[in-house]
């Protein structure tokens, strides 16, 4: 066990938090840095990476799996993976990668498993997707075509699924969706140009 | 170029990863068709309804819960978790608990099988009727009674029994009753059972009453040897003699030379009824008789003295200090 392993982790206090995450928040770079710091147990390494990735890695479990709570519980074993295993993440890809390797993979388990609840999937989720500022009306037209959207997306197979989420979603490139879900290419550009096509069938109401 | 060869290339085309000369295959087609310029628009419309979707935000709290559940667990949770679970496959804790609670059963049981065994013993053997030995010869009974519900696997050591039995009642002496009947009267003695006669043995002591008869049968093939005592049978409280108490190794042993040996046993057994001992078993053979009794340690000198006074008393074992209720094994030889 490393030291970094033994080491609480501090949070730091409400106001600065919000201030700190809202800087983290979607952050990118440094990911070599930052794997140091994770490395070498420095307390806060880990609330950085938290808080940089929180959103991309329940995106991918909210998309892939279409429950909220089920999203959550998948996202923190992800982090949790994250940590635990840190010493072996190797560098070869980005931190990125690795982390929606994890999502990707605990995610396909998952569905494939037959432990999740499908009952969870209802509209409830769907509807909770739509967000926005709009007015009522535009709210109203923007969260049926989310929802439309998004049913479609849960209606592909999950195979298509996880490669048009990374690719037009999360914005991954081919050679990261490769890397992440252990794919030739050659499979990556297939799936995701099916997938594209199911949903350009699917979304035809909604289109121009 | 094809309608479908040119729409495969439309994820490749939207991405930017078509080649040049692919791209300029392809562009040449739209030139030419129609229906897949309307297709190819409507794929980038797609793609473009897939960029647009709105972002999803983890739930608030989220990185505080993940914060939480990454903490070390303290350390003696670990070191039981390390303890107890150290198996690569966890098993749940209900099997857990259920295969302990059967070890323990198995291991309880497999603890107790000698004492179950023995209560079945009991069970399925009836009370037996023990007859005390007594000097004067009396008709002998039949024992039938004793064999009625024996298990067929006992028949061999039942026969023995009824053999040996037989032969003992051959050599009663005349009962004496009214001897017994004072006997019985008497505060001091052990258990009134086996001085008065046919009596019934209770329950516990009519199942041993059984291993009396396993052990006259095994000690058939010598019936002259000193009876044997069982070493593994504990012995039992002073204050509760039976015929079952022959088995426990005697506290005093000895010779009793006599030139008379009807006499001598006429004379041992009056001893037996006045001092209030209880004859437990009695072997005769050709050249002597063994009898058993338990007697009182007040009573003991008396009826060493009153040996004496039978033929010449040789104890080979004899210790200084005595039981409250003494165990003698008696050879009567002449």
């Amino acid at each position: 066990m490393t030291n970094g392993r033994r080491r609480r982790i501090q949070a730091p206090g409400n106001l600065e938090r919000a201030v700190w995450s809202n800087w983290m928040e979607g952050r990118t770079g440094d990911d070599a840095s930052l794997v140091d710091r994770l490395r070498r147990g420095e307390p806060r390494a880990f609330e950085e990476l938290v808080i940089a990735y929180q959103h991309r890695v329940f995106g991918v479990a909210l998309r892939m799996l279409g429950s909220r709570a089920e999203a959550e519980e998948l996202a923190q074993e992800v982090f949790l993976r994250v940590h635990r295993a840190i010493a072996e993440f190797r560098g070869d890809a980005k931190l990125s990668t690795w982390l929606y390797a994890i999502a990707s993979r605990l995610c396909l388990n998952r569905l494939t498993s037959g432990e999740r609840r499908m009952a969870r999937a209802g509209e409830e989720t769907l509807t909770r997707l739509a967000s926005g500022h709009a007015s009522p009306a535009d709210e109203l037209e923007r969260s049926e075509l989310e929802a439309a959207l998004h049913r479609a997306i849960a209606e592909l197979s999950e195979e298509r699924r996880i490669v048009v989420v990374l690719r037009d979603l999360e914005g991954l490139s081919y050679e990261e969706i490769a890397a992440a879900l252990e794919l030739e290419l050659g499979t990556v550009r297939s799936r995701l140009h099916r997938a594209r096509m199911d949903l350009k069938d699917k979304l035809e109401r909604f289109l121009p | 170029m094809t309608c479908h060869d040119a729409r495969e290339w439309f994820s490749a085309l939207v991405d930017g990863t078509l080649g040049a000369d692919e791209a300029g295959a392809l562009d040449g087609h739209l030139a030419t068709c129609a229906e897949c310029r309307r297709e190819l628009q409507r794929f980038r419309d797609t793609v473009a309804l897939l960029r647009g979707a709105a972002p999803v935000r983890a739930p608030a709290g989220f990185v505080d819960r993940v914060l939480e559940a990454a903490r070390p667990a303290p350390w003696p949770r670990r070191l039981l978790r390390g303890l107890f679970l150290p198996w690569p496959v966890k098993l749940p804790m209900e099997a857990a608990a259920i295969v302990l609670v059967s070890v323990g059963l198995v291991y309880y049981v497999y603890r107790t099988t000698p004492e179950l065994q023995r209560s079945a013993r009991l069970e399925s053997t009836p009370p037996v009727v023990t007859e005390t030995p007594r000097l004067t010869p009396e008709p002998s009974a039949p024992s039938s009674s004793r064999e009625k519900n024996q298990p067929p696997e006992r028949d061999k050591a039942q026969e023995q029994t009824r053999s040996m039995e037989k032969k003992m009642a051959d050599r009663r002496d005349a009962p004496r009753d009214a001897d017994r009947q004072k006997a019985a009267s008497r505060p001091a003695p052990a258990v009134a059972p086996l001085v008065g006669g046919k009596v019934e043995a209770p329950p516990v002591d009519a199942g041993r009453g059984a291993n009396v008869a396993e052990e006259r049968a095994r000690s058939q093939a010598a019936p002259a040897a000193e009876p044997r005592a069982d070493a593994s049978q504990p012995r039992r409280p002073a204050t509760a003699p039976s015929a079952v108490m022959s088995f426990a190794p005697p506290d005093v042993s000895g010779r009793l030379a006599v030139s008379d040996r009807d006499a001598a046993l006429h004379g041992v057994a009056e001893l037996v009824t006045r001092l209030g001992a209880v004859e437990s078993r009695r072997v005769a053979a050709s050249d002597g008789t063994t009898i058993e009794l338990t007697i009182p340690r007040e009573a003991y000198p008396e009826f060493v003295r009153e040996l004496g006074r039978l033929g010449r008393w040789q104890p080979s074992q004899e210790p200084a200090s005595l039981p409250v209720q003494v165990r003698v094994v008696l050879q009567i030889r002449g």
